[in-house]
């Protein structure tokens, strides 16, 4: 009696587990996304809308937390688990290739032209493509930017650096006039993460080289991949950046220049909002300039990341899910992104010189121009497997434990290897 | 064997029979699974998927970020568990003196071990903050701690032990306050000081006690993940990348479940030859069944 007992409850607890579901009749999208910052959400209004527009779709809005390396993992164990339990997702760009390769992401192709593309910024629609097929849509985007102290170049005369080395020389010469202990050069991203990687990319182009050849070659320019890492070895030894920076991460960094205890910073757009935000002391006395490149090598250029969004390849709503993405990549949709308290960057083009928005937000067509020329990591399926393996490296050669060109080696000596037999 | 003593029998397999499925479906399965991926080259995006054997662990053997990760994962634990357990014998011992103000040092102990160890890893974000932190303010200096890589390591360090020293602290002090009296009266009737108490007296009473506090805590932090992983993420130059944090990155991150499967395997094994080696010594004390 107490088996059967035992054995009917166990059913019961198993049976209500899994959770019916039938394809006729109203259906429901679950939509998976990063939780968004700020103090205003576009996200619950807009998708009240779709509903509105479409009667019998309900959108349920799953916010993930907001560590990128956390939703990565939600994704990799839900999607490779080969899960159903959402339809549609919200994901970093450098992650859109390497999900599509695993086939976990519905090919948007027969849904999506290339003209309907055609508005987003290139680097956008180029994280959003692999192998000639499009896997996601564009929904906001971020570039690497140098925000400087415009009233303290001004003091000294100077204009806007063009190359690093330029920017040094100010950082040193306005913080050798100011005699202010407490005011840093430049502060940049230099702890041991993904955007470390970013800010070597940035000198590796502005030295004329890259991490990933055109070709498949790792580090194609091993001589000017170094000549960049010791640029940014020797703002540490010169003093133009602060030693912490090998332990700065975007929020590190920010903060001080914020309190107005730096001269440059790199950062993200986001910044500038808490630059500009009314009980902020350095507000109206920042300007913002192109990422620069190196003296006597190339033009500099910023890099981009931002979310993308695409539809899970086992979801039972395919119609509803590509509807709803396009939706969400909609101009009208991605106007939102531009309300007041909304710390996002739309990937459309045209809406950086909306008179509008221009009004409230006067540095849109800044952003334009830094968006239109930035680049974005290498796009390939094992960008993670790249960066993660030259984080270490990078840092090593920041923090003085290997030589620039050591680091650089075992790097690519690595990843040969790790990608050897892939390719 | 009675038909009664069967009956009883029966009724108790049925009655473990559920905890021993869970298990088996929560513990063994996934362990398995885990062993024969391990066995596996598996990198889902490249539609990779085939048996290579042993191959992963022939390579770690000659892999120096493997090598360093133990090493880091060792120094982490043997220190950090060190520091907790004599840190916490005085806070207990301490603590026992104290006779106004207990419970409020007890609660404020609690604080420490009660928070998420998230937070815990803010917090320190903050005090190790190069140039507003309260670390440095009091030092004088303005020390790199996180991004210096001869202090990220005794800095994480230090922080693992304001975290889990009350726990020591705590198990110490339960053990303290059931000795009773007597046993004190008649060492200071035999003339023994203060020293020759504690040495004599305390310790070997405490001994059971101090193994059981040392097992939870190395087998915790030989598993240590979430302070490297919020406050430095391995870095700078991996020099606070544990094995946990390698094996994190390789399967989560870059999407070699074979591989990282590997790493988890090795963390697994070290565990278990860590967990009985403890076990065998409290089987010793007669603590342990």
């Amino acid at each position: 009696m107490r088996w059967a007992a035992l054995i009917v409850a166990a059913a019961l607890v198993l049976g209500g587990c899994a959770e019916r579901r039938d394809s006729a009749g109203p259906v429901t999208l679950v939509f998976k996304h990063a939780k968004i910052l700020g103090p205003s959400d576009p996200l619950p209004g807009l998708l009240r809308e779709f509903e509105r527009r479409h009667p019998g779709v309900t959108v349920r809005s799953e916010p993930l937390t907001w560590t990128s390396d956390e939703q990565h993992q939600f994704y990799v164990i839900n999607l490779e688990g080969a899960s159903p339990t959402f339809d549609v997702l919200m994901l970093d760009v450098i992650w859109v290739p390497e999900f599509a390769q695993a086939g976990w992401l519905l090919d948007l192709s027969p849904w999506v032209t290339r003209e309907e593309l055609a508005p987003h910024f290139p680097a956008a629609v180029a994280a959003a493509t692999w192998g000639g097929r499009v896997w996601g849509l564009p929904w906001n985007m971020n570039v690497g930017v140098v925000y400087y102290r415009a009233d303290l170049l001004a003091k000294y005369g100077l204009a806007a650096p063009r190359t690093w080395e330029e920017l040094a020389a100010q950082a040193q010469r306005i913080r050798a006039g100011e005699r202010d202990g407490r005011l840093d050069g430049v502060l940049w991203q230099g702890k041991q993460y993904e955007g470390l990687v970013c800010n070597v990319l940035e000198h590796f182009w502005g030295e004329g080289t890259v991490l990933l050849g055109d070709d498949g070659r790792v580090l194609p320019h091993v001589d000017r991949a170094e000549e960049a890492l010791t640029f940014m070895r020797g703002l540490i030894e010169r003093g133009v950046s602060p030693g912490w920076v090998t332990a700065g991460d975007e929020e590190l960094t920010r903060r001080p220049f914020g309190d107005g205890r730096a001269v440059f910073l790199r950062s993200w757009p986001y910044a500038l909002d808490l630059f500009e935000a009314a009980d902020s002391p350095v507000r109206g006395r920042v300007g913002i300039a192109a990422l620069p490149g190196h003296a006597g090598a190339a033009v500099g250029a910023g890099t981009t990341g931002g979310f993308h969004l695409a539809v899970n390849r086992r979801t039972r709503y395919q119609e509803a899910a590509v509807e709803l993405v396009r939706y969400l990549a909609g101009e009208p949709a991605e106007r939102a992104l531009t309300a007041a308290g909304v710390a996002l960057y739309p990937t459309r083009m045209a809406l950086y010189h909306e008179p509008e928005i221009v009004r409230l937000r006067p540095h849109m067509p800044r952003f334009h121009d830094l968006m239109l020329a930035a680049r974005p990591r290498p796009v390939t399926p094992y960008y993670l497997m790249l960066s993660t393996t030259v984080q270490p490296e990078f840092s090593a050669a920041l923090v003085a434990v290997k030589t620039p060109r050591q680091a650089l080696e075992h790097a690519r000596h690595r990843l040969e290897y790790m990608l050897g037999g892939i390719r | 064997m009675t038909g009664r003593q069967r009956a009883d029998r029966l009724a108790g397999l049925a009655f473990v029979a559920p905890a021993a499925l869970t298990l088996a479906a929560l513990a063994l399965y996934p362990g398995l699974w885990v062993l024969w991926l391990s066995l596996q080259q598996r990198i889902p995006i490249f539609g990779i998927a085939r048996f290579v054997g042993l191959d992963h662990y022939a390579f770690l053997a000659t892999d120096p970020r493997f090598w360093n990760a133990a090493r880091v994962t060792v120094v982490f634990t043997g220190v950090s568990v060190a520091l907790e357990l004599v840190l916490g014998l005085a806070v207990a011992l301490a603590l026992e003196r104290q006779r106004r103000g207990r419970r409020l040092a007890l609660s404020l102990l609690l604080l420490a071990w009660a928070l998420p160890s998230v937070v815990t890893a803010k917090l320190f974000e903050w005090l190790y903050h190069p140039s507003a932190g309260l670390v440095n303010l009091l030092l004088g200096r303005p020390l790199n701690w996180l991004g210096d890589p001869a202090l990220a390591l005794p800095g994480l360090i230090a922080a693992d032990v304001w975290r889990t020293m009350p726990f020591v602290a705590l198990l110490c002090f339960a053990r303290l306050v059931t000795i009773p009296p007597e046993v004190y009266e008649a060492a200071r009737v035999d003339g023994a000081g203060r020293w020759a108490t504690l040495a004599w007296i305390t310790l070997p009473l405490l001994r059971s006690i101090l193994l059981v506090a040392l097992l939870f805590r190395t087998l915790d932090a030989l598993r240590a993940f979430d302070l490297m992983y919020v406050l430095t993420g391995g870095g700078p130059a991996n020099t606070t990348e544990t094995l946990t944090v390698y094996a994190y990155r390789s399967l989560f991150q870059t999407l070699q479940l074979g591989f990282g499967s590997a790493i988890g395997v090795v963390i697994f094994a070290l565990v278990m030859a860590v967990a009985a080696g403890y076990l065998r010594a409290l089987r010793r004390e007669g603590l342990a069944a």
